[in-house]
């Protein structure tokens, strides 16, 4: 037996701390500039060091371009107040929240038995302690779908709450697309409690996305929530959920809305050369797609007027709901809808609220 | 029914289930398709892309019936026949010319007339 302190030791694997702050100092521009402005901060390995090399291009903080509060995900949890704060900044009288952290349960590819767990603690705690419609704050359930059974448990522990409006998937990670029949119970379920089931995609797993190796969260910012939604939009349409449950009202949040005049027309082209691989439908898929409903946020205000008129009338102004996805870094306020030249003030009024009351029975 | 409005085709017995021929009936390509038995002439020139819908493939409709949640869909050949466009596979339904995507679509038709074992389209004057 020897003593280590009599002797050399050599340590093979030691894992200095470095900070972002101070390895910035020592780099070439512009990344030095790039890096100090990011808010990255001494907080070393507190970070996501994904944030650092770029496994993911997730980072809404990156590069210090979006200042204000909330801009990234804060590290202090959020508390009910902050909600009334953020809906009498936006001129807000009624909100769905959506739980942020149930966002990456869309990069899950496994039988995950933490999603079920994360699901069902984040519906508790939300009926608890923030959800109030009498002071206009209702929710979206959580529903960890590639675990049936608890989704149909969850929808069971909220069936005579007033506070919940509707399902929700997250839906860049389901695998399979979520038109299968897998999911059918859920749809039955959510239909005999006449609720909207509502696609909204998350950030997890946008890198992957088709193929890897996009750089910037431009590219996969743009591309991952489009991907996810047209993935999802042609199964169910194809598979025929609107034929199998008439009654269940299908909304998709977070891709704007020049998407899917495109993929209407393309899914067209394709159906009316091979109708017989969706068999269950009885009239052409723009006829079911224009009678789901869809968040108009990020809305694509910088187009041309005319192409975004287009895209209104193609879907229906009384199929399209206002959303501001507040906090996140690229929210809408509701000018995006007041502002539209094209619209009138009937067509304003139902897109900011009447369809949502509506779809949502708000 | 006047001899004056047919246009000949040809022996019916010449004929076997899935086999066209074409014939120019006042200026128009039409196609005689013989199906189960059947005969039926349509404008040969697909509504889509002016393909010869005619020289495509004779099959029965496929569809699918939801059964119950959870379920497969069960599909199943049924009775009514369909031409699909041999160019990019638009389907009419034999009997009724419509599309089988949207009966809106419809392709033009033209009565059949089997007389003594002769294949005759009725030009419609």
């Amino acid at each position: 037996m020897i003593d280590a302190a009599e002797h050399r030791i050599i340590d093979c694997d030691w894992h200095y701390q470095d900070s972002f702050e101070e390895i910035a100092e020592y780099m070439d521009d512009p990344w030095r500039t790039q890096y100090k402005r990011s808010n990255w901060g001494d907080s070393g390995v507190k970070q996501n060091l994904s944030s650092f090399f770029p496994t993911s291009t997730g980072d809404r903080q990156a590069y210090g371009k979006v200042v204000r509060e909330h801009s990234n995900y804060p590290d202090e949890p959020e508390t009910p107040d902050r909600i009334r704060e953020g809906m009498e900044y936006l001129d807000i009288d009624a909100s769905l929240q959506i739980s942020h952290l149930a966002l990456a349960m869309g990069g899950v590819q496994t039988d995950d038995e933490r999603t079920q767990a994360f699901a069902k603690g984040h519906i508790r705690y939300m009926l608890e302690e923030v959800l109030d419609p009498d002071d206009g704050v209702y929710g979206l359930v959580p529903l960890p779908y590639s675990d049936v059974d608890s989704s149909l448990e969850i929808l069971e522990m909220v069936e005579d709450e007033e506070a919940i409006r509707g399902g929700c998937f997250v839906t860049a990670g389901a695998n399979p697309p979520l038109g299968n029949r897998k999911y059918d119970p859920i749809y039955e379920r959510l239909e005999d409690m006449g609720l909207p089931i509502v696609y909204h995609t998350g950030g997890s797993g946008l890198d992957d996305y088709v193929r890897a190796g996009y750089e910037e969260m431009i590219e996969t910012h743009t591309l991952g929530f489009l991907e996810s939604n047209m993935s999802q939009l042609v199964s169910v349409t194809c598979r025929g959920v609107p034929e199998k449950f008439p009654d269940l009202d299908i909304v998709f949040m977070e891709s704007g809305v020049t998407y899917v005049p495109g993929l209407i027309s393309r899914l067209e082209e394709e159906y009316l050369k091979r109708p017989e691989e969706a068999p269950l439908l009885e009239k052409r898929p723009s006829e079911y797609i224009t009678d789901y409903y869809f968040g108009t946020q990020p809305l694509e205000v910088s187009a041309s007027p005319r192409l975004l008129e287009l895209c209104f009338d193609m879907l229906g102004t009384d199929r399209l709901l206002y959303a501001s996805d507040y906090p996140h870094w690229d929210f809408d306020s509701p000018s995006t809808i007041t502002d539209l030249p094209f619209l009138s003030d009937d067509d304003r009024k139902r897109i900011l609220s009447g369809n949502a009351a509506e779809v949502f029975g708000l | 029914m006047s001899i004056d409005n047919l246009v000949l085709v040809k022996a019916a017995d010449e004929f076997d289930d899935g086999d066209h021929e074409l014939v120019d009936v006042d200026g128009v390509e039409v196609g005689v398709v013989r199906a189960d038995g059947e005969f039926y002439a349509f404008r040969n020139q697909c509504p889509h892309d002016g393909g010869p819908v005619c020289k495509g493939p004779v099959s029965q409709k496929l569809v699918g019936e939801f059964v119950e949640p959870g379920e497969r869909v069960e599909k199943k050949f049924v009775d009514e026949m369909i031409i699909s466009c041999p160019w990019h596979g638009w389907s009419f339904d034999l009997e009724t010319g419509e599309n089988v995507a949207d009966d809106s679509i419809i392709l033009p038709s033209y009565d059949v007339v089997v007389d003594d074992g002769v294949v005759y389209v009725d030009d419609g004057n």
